[in-house]
């Protein structure tokens, strides 16, 4: 393995995006990333822009007014990117999804917009599980770096 | 000194800086850690998972910077291209330019040239001034609001900066860094130390944005402040110039404010006991402090600031006509 493709699993950088959900969630990420299990350990790091981020963390259905916000975050967010869906909401639209007839506000789960590469299900997910879904979605991100280096 | 030290000491000094800059770094974030009753960057990783994920993070600002090298750089389309992509580069080179003017020990480099103490301050602001520009020209609306903060900080900590680096000049009667930190201490000239280096002390603060004086990178209030636009190489360059910076202002206070640490290769030990004292420091001041509005940061630093550059003024002058008296 490369010596950037490592740093790529030492230091993946969190972008915390909430589209729509009740807080719950929010609240777990949160805590996943707070002192009493210091993610900052293994370098990980919530930043600011996502212009900064490797790994997008979304929580919450997806509202139908926040669509465009949703794609243009996805965008900004340099190459190799991982998402990863927190949550019952982000994963299939949990209770506010409705097929027929059709939710009048919500349009469901993030991987309708997105391609998301993590699915970490519960209602709401307990830090341990959503640092599982992070690890894995490191794993994911270096098999993308190494995929991403090869073609150059 | 014959050109073939200087050239090979200067050859030496970039990896060294590299890795010292990027240890000061870490040691900034691990105390941090500490001190808020976390575990901070790991210093040897649990057995079980060292296969997977390395067995040491002391090199994790350099993983940091090393990641962003791997990733796509991403330029707005509202940004003033040349100026947005050029500036990370002239601010990593000219941080790079004052390393070659500020001594280590055993290696005296450029420092011993006459005027070098001018021209380092000079090229460590010139590498400040770039970090200003190169958002500015990122057409971000927080881009600017931090270039903004960034920039009356800098003004504000470029008094103390200049003032206390030039009252050592003005006391020890040279421009020359390698003969202020070759100079022995004598008694007066500890008193000057301790008032002029309190000044530098507080002008590195805003410097390095630790944290009374970390509004232009404020997270929770601007983005990322000067960087919010800036990804993937560029954002590394700047990182990278940040810990070469990072690296310069402790030696350059350690050659000027505590000599002669800086000056032989026998005063090793005690120049690393030195920074290490001085990161430790910096991390309490980072740790005990709140961040202060940019308005209020201007206020204290004219009511404190100013008297104390001042005051070590007067020091050194004093200093200077003791001389002429003897
Ligand atoms: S999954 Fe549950 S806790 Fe999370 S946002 Fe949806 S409703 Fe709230």
């Amino acid at each position: 393995m490369g010596i950037i493709n490592r740093a790529r699993i030492y230091s993946p950088w969190l972008y915390h995006m909430h589209c729509g959900g009740c807080n719950g969630c929010d609240i777990e990420t949160l805590a996943a990333l707070a002192p009493r299990f210091d993610a900052e350990r293994f370098g990980i790091q919530l930043v600011a822009s996502p212009r900064h981020a490797d790994i997008l963390v979304t929580t919450g259905c997806v509202p139908k007014q926040f669509i465009p916000m949703v794609k243009r975050v996805y965008e900004q967010v340099p190459d190799p990117k991982v998402v990863v869906a927190v949550g019952g909401c982000a994963c299939g639209g949990s209770l506010f999804y409705d097929e027929d007839p059709e939710n009048y506000a919500i349009l469901g789960s993030a991987d309708l917009l997105i391609p998301v590469d993590v699915y970490v299900p519960g209602c709401a997910p307990k830090p341990e599980q959503i640092i599982n879904g992070i690890v894995q979605g490191i794993l994911k991100l270096a098999e993308k770096g190494a995929k991403k280096d090869a073609k150059q | 000194m014959d050109p073939l030290f200087t050239i090979i000491s200067i050859i030496l000094i970039l990896p060294i800086s590299l890795v010292l800059g990027v240890l000061y770094s870490f040691l900034i974030r691990k105390l941090n850690a500490r001190f808020q009753w976390r575990v901070g960057p790991i210093i040897r990783m649990y057995s079980d998972l060292s296969p997977v994920i390395g067995s040491t993070r002391i090199w994790q600002p350099l993983y940091d910077i090393l990641k962003l090298m791997g990733k796509d750089t991403v330029i707005p389309g509202s940004a003033h291209k040349k100026l947005f992509v050029y500036s990370p580069y002239m601010s990593l080179i000219f941080s790079i330019l004052a390393i070659f003017f500020i001594p280590f020990p055993g290696m005296p480099l450029l420092s011993e040239i006459p005027y070098s103490l001018i021209i380092a301050s000079y090229l460590i602001i010139a590498s400040i001034m770039f970090t200003i520009l190169g958002p500015v020209a990122s057409g971000s609306p927080w881009g600017a609001i931090g270039a903004r903060r960034e920039a009356e900080l800098f003004l504000v900590a470029e008094l103390g900066f200049v003032v206390s680096l030039f009252s050592v000049a003005i006391a020890k009667n040279s421009l020359s860094i390698w003969t202020l930190a070759s100079n022995m201490e004598s008694l007066p000239a500890i008193l000057l130390t301790l008032v002029a280096g309190t000044t530098m002390f507080v002008a590195m603060l805003g410097k390095l944005h630790i944290k009374p004086f970390d509004m232009p990178e404020a997270e929770c209030e601007i983005v990322a402040g000067p960087y919010t636009e800036y990804s993937g190489k560029l954002l590394g360059t700047y990182f990278l110039s940040k810990v070469f910076i990072l690296y310069a202002m402790v030696s350059l206070f350690i050659a000027i404010f505590l000599p002669p640490f800086s000056s032989g290769f026998i005063w090793l030990p005690l120049y690393a006991v030195a920074a290490v004292l001085l990161i430790f420091l910096l991390a309490v001041v980072q740790v005990l402090n709140p961040r202060y509005l940019i308005r209020k940061a201007l206020l204290w630093y004219l009511k404190i600031v100013v008297p104390l550059a001042i005051l070590s003024l007067i020091v050194a002058f004093a200093f200077v006509l003791g001389w002429m008296v003897v």
